[in-house]
């Protein structure tokens, strides 16, 4: 008796002993742990308050109605369902959301798909540069599209400057300024460069022999491509589909911008009103409502990419298809494609840094031009400063910089850390929660993310103060949000170098922090460099996750450019955007350059 | 330099798949010991956890009076103390480092001084032929240079315990023989204790000093080559070794051959599962001047050899011999069998002694 207690007492002492050399062995299990504490309260938190909230009654309304505060109750979940209100805080909203995501989406997709098929099969007038070039409207932030429109077609409804239009004589009619028809098309603008991508990458991997076996029976191109290349592309189709609509839906600038002087809500706006009316029950609530249509869109993506997993074409040779010959149809097409680059990526650009050199709007005398709104001490007409000296602007670009540099490098990090830690610890809890959880945020809209925080860290919880109105909220949630391109890439990086190198060094002696340092940091250099960049050119561009959470000191460049059109200072507002722009392209330019990657393959962010 | 010993290893990567079971077994000072087995049979497994790379579920590894690892007391050296060589199928060169970076990092881990690592490394350079590479990058190698600098790289703190996993097996066949007389070389200047996995039974058979046939995470037989080779302790052995394969009779499915057979090596057919004779041991002569009768059904000439099939009874045996054979196809032959070139395994697949 007494023995084999003995024994066993020795035998679990002996296995935890090996247990802990271990742990000590592997630092990685300890930044793994640490990794799942961090993270399930970042991501974890901010839902579970965002349910909670839905369900429990505010400190107002407890006042107002005599209930106690944070009791249960289904007031919200009434108010925005079936209240007297809720045609209008919801259900109107959300016609309007799925009309607009309907028609931008079906631009978009055709927009895309043809150019994409132009570009990278015909023999069309400049395809070499125009593969870059129609890339140009997603590095632009998406209100450069609505405010670039409003500059042009804005007409008397709504007070500050003529639009451009206007000053020639020509009152552009509501319809074509402002509502359903300018959003659906700015937003298929600014979104169809991740459909022409997609289809040009799907393009260039069918296999040519598909095509070639095809042509010895006799089909000519038209039947190849209705026959053979379509078909394939269906896979590729449905996702396009579906992040475009993902993407639409959770738009907050084009619909603010647009949509407002014609009083057309969509749920972003309508989500963004409540936040401003501070009716945080009403928040979560719609929050949650956005939250299960990308929930649904996902499940339907996983869905559709299994049953169609049959026509992933594998291999393909790389080698190129011949581009075919237009013939008559050369130049109009041409023409088309290029229209498309004015319309959607020159003509912004023109429109917005024209508005900002001319005094009068449309009056494009000589002596109208001038540098006043850049330059300018007090910009006539506003009592503002202009751009490059307004203090607000100066705080906004540092502020833009410090957030999303921050937030994109603790995102590099973060991410390539959660990749070594499911890389290295694969079959692990820790490997499959961190994988799991860092996915997480996915399923939000940055909008309902940004409820969800703004909610959690209004007041102090514990030992985390309360965040309201700083800088590190807004980094914070920028991290968090990112996180799921962030960790995949790194997932996808850790696995790529393969645990080899650094077992090699194990084996002549290196310990744990040599190896991260000498071998494995080098290594992933480029991968890190990537890392970080990605998540700052979305960051310099994100509006709709931050929008409801700055406060008056933390505005950002983006919503430093709505407080403008607030004001009616359109040409303030478009100098800011052209300046994210350009930070944007530099940002590019430099990813180019360092790492020889393009876009294309970061598009998640 | 010291034996290498293990006691009962047990690894298991979860699910019900046993990757090393059960293993025992010591590797003696100074042999260079082949382990050879087919894919997946826990040859990288076991090569891993001598070098610490992964922890066994159980079990001892001692080296010398050094206990790596011991499930028992629970001590366990880590891989940076181990002290060993270890090269990777892959090579895991660094990218990021030069040759010359690459090949002195054990030492650098040393802290040895700027002198010592150039010393170092004007020896291997030599040894190797690595003159010139100095400051070349492993992506500027060929596949070659790049293995000899990963032998250099090993052999730069000069281990006495060398774990090789698969070396060779991305090297096109002419520098893979010129490796294989290097690694030989090796052993015998440096002496020390050479683990070497490979699955390829050729190269066993000429580099070891001693071969450990794998089967299933377990360790089947370990023997000097050529007694691996004559007297294989198992049918998986027997099969394994040797190519073209040993012929098996069974000696239900084919009686006939199997009465013959047992008769010439005068043994009761019952107790015997399956024969074994290796296709070199047999010789084709005139018809019914053999053992037993048969028709020719295949000839491939090899260039050295000639491969001939011949069917006994609806049974196919594999000849090989370096005289053209005696009939074209279809024809009947003779088959003469050497009695102490046949193998008789019993019912658990283990060989019957001869008495
Ligand atoms: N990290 C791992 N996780 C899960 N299973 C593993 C792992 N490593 C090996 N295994 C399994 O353990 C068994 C033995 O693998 P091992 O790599 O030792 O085989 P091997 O003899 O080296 O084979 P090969 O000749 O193909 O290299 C295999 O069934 C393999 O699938
Ligand atoms: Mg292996």
């Amino acid at each position: 008796m007494f023995t084999s207690n003995s024994t066993s007492q020795n035998s679990f002492l002996v296995s935890l002993k090996i247990k802990l050399s271990k742990l000590l062995l592997q630092p990685t299990f300890l930044i793994g742990v640490v990794l799942v504490i961090i993270l399930s309260y970042l991501v974890i938190a901010p839902i579970v308050s965002i349910f909670s909230n839905s369900v429990s009654l505010t400190m107002m309304d407890a006042m107002l109605s005599g209930g106690k505060d944070g009791e249960f109750t289904y007031k919200y979940v009434d108010r925005v369902f079936t209240s007297s209100i809720s045609e209008k805080i919801f259900w109107i909203p959300l016609k309007n959301s799925i009309t607009v995501s309907f028609f931008a989406t079906l631009i978009a997709l055709t927009l895309g798909l043809i150019l994409a098929s132009l570009v990278t099969s015909t023999n069309i007038l400049g395809r070499k540069y125009l593969g870059f070039l129609l890339i140009i409207p997603y590095m632009l932030p998406s209100q450069a599209m609505a405010t670039a429109w409003l500059t042009m077609f804005k007409n008397r409804k709504i007070s500050g400057p003529q639009g451009m239009l206007e000053s020639f004589g020509i009152t552009p009619p509501d319809w074509l300024a402002y509502g359903p028809l300018p959003i659906s098309i700015c937003m298929a603008l600014s979104y169809f460069p991740f459909a022409f991508l997609l289809f040009s990458s799907a393009l260039s991997k069918i296999d040519i022999q598909l095509e070639e076996v095809a042509s010895t029976f006799g089909a000519k191109t038209k039947a190849i491509w209705s026959k053979i290349i379509l078909p394939l592309l269906i896979p590729t189709t449905m996702s396009v589909l579906l992040l475009t609509v993902a993407r639409t839906l959770g738009t907050f600038a084009t619909p603010y911008i647009l949509g407002t002087p014609a009083k057309y809500t969509l749920l972003s706006t309508s989500l963004y009103s409540s936040v401003r009316s501070n009716d945080s029950g009403v928040v979560a609530v719609i929050a949650i409502v956005l939250s299960l249509i990308g929930l649904m869109l996902l499940l339907v993506d996983i869905w559709v990419v299994r049953k169609w997993q049959r026509f992933v074409t594998v291999g393909g040779k790389g080698i190129k298809r011949q581009p075919s010959k237009l013939g008559v149809f050369r130049m109009p097409t041409t023409i088309f494609a290029w229209i498309i680059f004015l319309i959607a990526a020159l003509g912004p650009f023109i429109v917005l840094a024209l508005s900002t050199l001319m005094r009068e709007p449309g009056n494009f005398s000589f002596s109208n031009f001038g540098l006043a709104y850049w330059t300018g001490v007090n910009v006539p007409g506003m009592d503002q400063p202009g751009i490059f000296t307004s203090p607000e602007v100066i705080t906004a670009l540092k502020n833009s910089f410090l957030i999303a540099g921050s937030a994109s490098i603790i995102c590099g990090v973060l991410g390539l850390l959660i990749g070594y830690a499911v890389v290295r610890l694969p079959g692990t809890l820790i490997s499959g929660f961190l994988r799991q959880i860092s996915f997480l945020p996915y399923l939000m809209p940055g909008l309902a993310f940004a409820a969800a925080y703004l909610s959690l860290f209004a007041v102090a919880r514990g030992p985390i103060p309360a965040l309201y109105g700083s800088i590190s909220l807004l980094i914070l949630v920028m991290v968090v949000t990112y996180l799921p391109y962030a960790s995949r890439s790194g997932i996808s990086a850790m696995m790529q170098v393969g645990p080899e190198p650094e077992e090699a060094g194990m084996v002549l002696g290196a310990g744990f922090w040599r190896r991260i340092t000498t071998i494995l940091a080098p290594l992933q250099k480029s991968a890190l460099i990537i890392a970080i960049i990605l998540p700052f050119i979305t960051g310099m561009k994100e509006l709709s996750l931050v929008v409801m959470l700055v406060t008056p000191g933390t505005e950002l460049l983006t919503t430093q450019s709505i407080r403008f059109l607030d004001f009616g200072y359109t040409q303030l507002a478009n100098a800011t955007i052209l300046i994210i722009g350009v930070v944007v392209m530099i940002s590019v330019f430099i990813l180019n350059r360092v790492t020889k990657t393009n876009l294309a393959s970061g598009l998640g962010g | 330099m010291s034996e290498i010993k293990l006691k009962s290893i047990i690894k298991n990567f979860g699910g019900n798949s046993i990757a090393v079971d059960n293993l025992s077994e010591t590797f003696p000072a100074g042999e260079f010991v082949c382990l050879l087995g087919p894919s997946g049979c826990g040859k990288t497994t076991t090569l891993r956890m001598i070098a610490g790379l992964e922890t066994p579920d159980s079990g001892e590894i001692f080296y010398g009076d050094k206990t790596f690892f011991s499930s028992k007391t629970g001590e366990l050296i880590k891989t940076e103390n181990r002290n060993l060589g270890l090269m990777f199928q892959s090579y895991a060169l660094w990218p990021h480092m030069t040759v010359y970076k690459n090949i002195v990092f054990g030492l650098e881990m040393q802290k040895k001084s700027l002198e010592e690592k150039d010393k170092r490394y004007l020896e291997l350079e030599k040894l190797f032929h690595l003159e010139n590479f100095r400051d070349r990058y492993p992506s500027e190698l060929s596949g070659g240079q790049q293995q000899r600098v990963a032998l250099a790289r090993m052999l730069a703190v000069k281990p006495s315990l060398l774990l090789l996993d698969e070396p060779l097996s991305n090297l096109d066949s002419n520098l893979r023989l010129e490796m294989r007389s290097e690694l030989k070389r090796l052993h015998h200047s440096l002496g020390c204790t050479i683990i070497f996995v490979t699955h390829d039974q050729m190269e066993a058979m000429t580099l070891a000093t001693s071969i450990a046939v794998m089967n299933e995470g377990k360790i089947e037989q370990i023997d000097k080559p050529m007694e691996i080779y004559n007297n294989p302790k198992s049918l998986f052995v027997a099969k394994f070794v040797g190519s073209p394969q040993m012929n098996i009779v069974n000696s239900k499915k084919d009686e006939k051959l199997a009465t013959c057979l047992s008769k010439k090596i005068n043994i009761e057919k019952e107790k015997v599962k399956n024969f074994g004779i290796r296709p070199e041991t047999m010789k084709m002569v005139k018809q019914d001047d053999g053992d037993i009768n048969g028709t020719i059904e295949t000839i491939q000439p090899t260039g050295a050899d000639w491969i001939v099939g011949v069917n006994v009874n609806g049974k196919s045996l594999f000849l090989i011999s370096s005289d053209p054979p005696i009939g074209k196809e279809n024809d009947t032959v003779g088959i003469f069998f050497k009695p102490e070139d046949c193998h008789s395994f019993d019912d658990n697949d283990l060989r019957i002694l001869k008495n």
